[in-house]
């Protein structure tokens, strides 16, 4: 097994739930890993869910005692804001690649401490907050994040040095500069996960221009224990809201955006929302306007019809527009499907059920050689019946939603056949020797 | 405490844009208004919307920010369960 230092058996891109399942099956029989993430953490977007859908067992608590498992294995290394580019193929077992190492202007000896954070006076929008609270230029990601470090927002800096000044570690360095390095690695598996749609594409929705209408990522986090509020609110004007609506299929089985087919959870993870509203906010009114709903896997209909049972009203209709009152409640224009008439409701919170987009990050990381996508832009499988991780490129693997829409427990299975394709191709070359 | 500065060697290389500048400035100034509203009482948003000149979405995204920065802290929901109040959190 590889050991000496740029020397790995496997890269793995992406720090997601595909991409630390992948590593941690990989690791644990002996292979080396490099995990290259380019976000501050791993953990990926898993880590920032409330529960799961159907069994609303809470995420965090699954996926950080794996995160940490990752983080700590002594066969894997992982480099957090980081990128992986110019993947070349030599030969079978046999890749180089460029390992970028973006700056983060804090050292690994940071404690988290947080008072850099407290002493920086720039205040700029929380991307992991989804845009609802705003964070300084001087961060600890989020509070679970894995490495728990600060990290400099060195666009949003106005280079006063306060957090240098009240750092009591000394980790503050300003003089780190994006460093480069070339590594050798036998195999590949790319777990860059999805892309979330961007619903102010659909303008009659209104995303962006009416503050209540909100996307369901932001209405995730608003569900966390770490929740950007006190509580559901709204974020227009900080009112509890009392009727809650869905719109489903919201750039998903939409030609007009490009994305024509399912995204596969947003059926499920609206139903799972209602009902945690329905505990967070027991007065509340919640409908759901639907197309079909897909209730497919394992205690999902069954989920489903509790829903229902617990009084979420799901309402076969297609949104036509979405118009903002005085007061901020939310006018919903749609076709009522089963009556075939238009019709208007008042709601006073729209949660717009985005859907799942390919990653398309990977079509630029190859040199010599093109990593095929299908038709919808995520990785090829090549053969997605037989041997549903193998990609265009041999030697290269694809793990969870890089090649398509699943949900977690699918791209935990995803990954796994992904660890046990690249352990055969590992071994079978060392067989062949 | 640290006797060289690395914020010297950046300062160096790098400019701050004026837009940075601008953000910052703006956040000083809401932080400001919204504190010193909140020095007579705690106030709902709404109530917050009707004392300064600031459209009701920035006032809750900075009031929520400033709960999160420690500055302001939830106080009592009104008697609709609508609004919450807000106040200046009390520093120890």
């Amino acid at each position: 097994m590889s050991d000496q230092t740029n020397n790995y058996d496997v890269l793995v891109v992406g720090g997601g739930i595909a991409g630390e399942e992948t590593a941690l099956n990989l690791a644990n029989i002996g292979y080396k890993i490099i995990m290259v993430e380019k976000d501050l953490s791993i953990g990926g977007k898993m880590i920032h869910l409330s529960k799961v859908f159907p069994t609303l067992d809470c995420s965090a608590c699954i996926t950080t005692p794996k995160v940490s498992e990752t983080a700590r294995h002594p066969n894997i290394s992982i480099f957090t804001n980081s990128e992986v580019g110019e993947i070349e193929k030599i030969s079978e077992n046999n890749f180089t690649a460029i390992l970028t190492q973006k700056p983060r202007y804090v050292t690994e000896d940071c404690t988290g401490c947080q008072l850099c954070e407290e002493a920086c006076p720039v205040s700029v929008e929380d991307q992991f907050q989804y845009e609802l609270v705003g964070r300084k230029a001087a961060y600890i990601p989020f509070s679970i994040a894995n490495p728990r470090i600060a990290a400099i927002d060195i666009e949003n800096c106005i280079l006063c040095g306060l957090c240098e000044k009240v750092c009591p570690a000394d980790c503050i360095d300003f003089t780190q500069e994006a460093i480069k390095t070339k590594i050798n690695i036998k195999s590949v598996v790319m777990a860059t996960g999805y892309q979330i749609f961007d619903p102010t594409i659909i303008t009659r929705y209104g995303f962006g221009k009416f503050k209540n209408v909100v996307t369901a990522m932001q209405m995730e986090r608003q569900l966390v224990p770490t929740r950007p509020f006190n509580a559901v609110l709204r974020p227009k004007d900080g009112k509890m809201p009392d009727n809650i609506a869905y719109v489903l299929c919201t750039g998903s089985r939409d030609d007009t955006v490009g994305n024509p087919i399912c995204s596969q959870v947003c059926c499920m993870y609206s139903t799972k929302q209602a009902q945690l509203l329905m505990g967070a906010l027991p007065m509340a009114d919640v409908t759901i306007y639907y197309i079909h709903v897909r209730a497919f896997g394992k205690g999902f209909c069954e989920f489903y019809n509790q829903t229902v049972g617990m009084g979420v009203e799901y309402i076969k209709g297609k949104i036509g527009k979405i118009d903002e009152a005085e007061n901020g409640d939310l006018i919903v224009r749609y076709e009522d499907i089963e009556s075939g008439k238009v019709k208007e409701a008042k709601h006073d919170l729209v949660v717009l059920a985005t859907g799942i987009l390919a990653n398309r990050d990977y079509q630029s990381m190859f040199k010599n050689i093109v990593l095929e996508p299908d038709k919808f832009n995520y990785v090829k499988q090549v053969n997605d019946l037989s041997s549903p991780s193998k990609t265009s490129i041999g030697g290269v693997f694809v793990a969870g939603t890089a090649s398509g829409p699943m949900d977690i427990p699918d791209s935990i299975l995803s990954a796994g056949a992904a660890s046990a394709e690249t352990a055969s191709y590992l071994r079978r070359a060392y067989n062949e020797k | 405490m640290k006797t060289s500065k690395t914020i010297d060697h950046i300062k160096k290389i790098r400019t701050v844009s004026e837009e940075v500048k601008a953000k910052r400035k703006e956040f000083n100034t809401i932080k400001r208004t919204l504190l010193k509203a909140l020095e007579s009482g705690p106030k709902s948003i709404p109530q917050l919307a009707e004392e300064v000149e600031l459209p009701i979405d920035v006032i809750t995204f900075n009031i929520m920010t400033l709960r999160k920065y420690g500055d302001v802290e939830t106080g009592e929901i009104d008697d609709s369960d609508e609004y919450f109040s807000y106040q200046l959190k009390q520093k120890k």
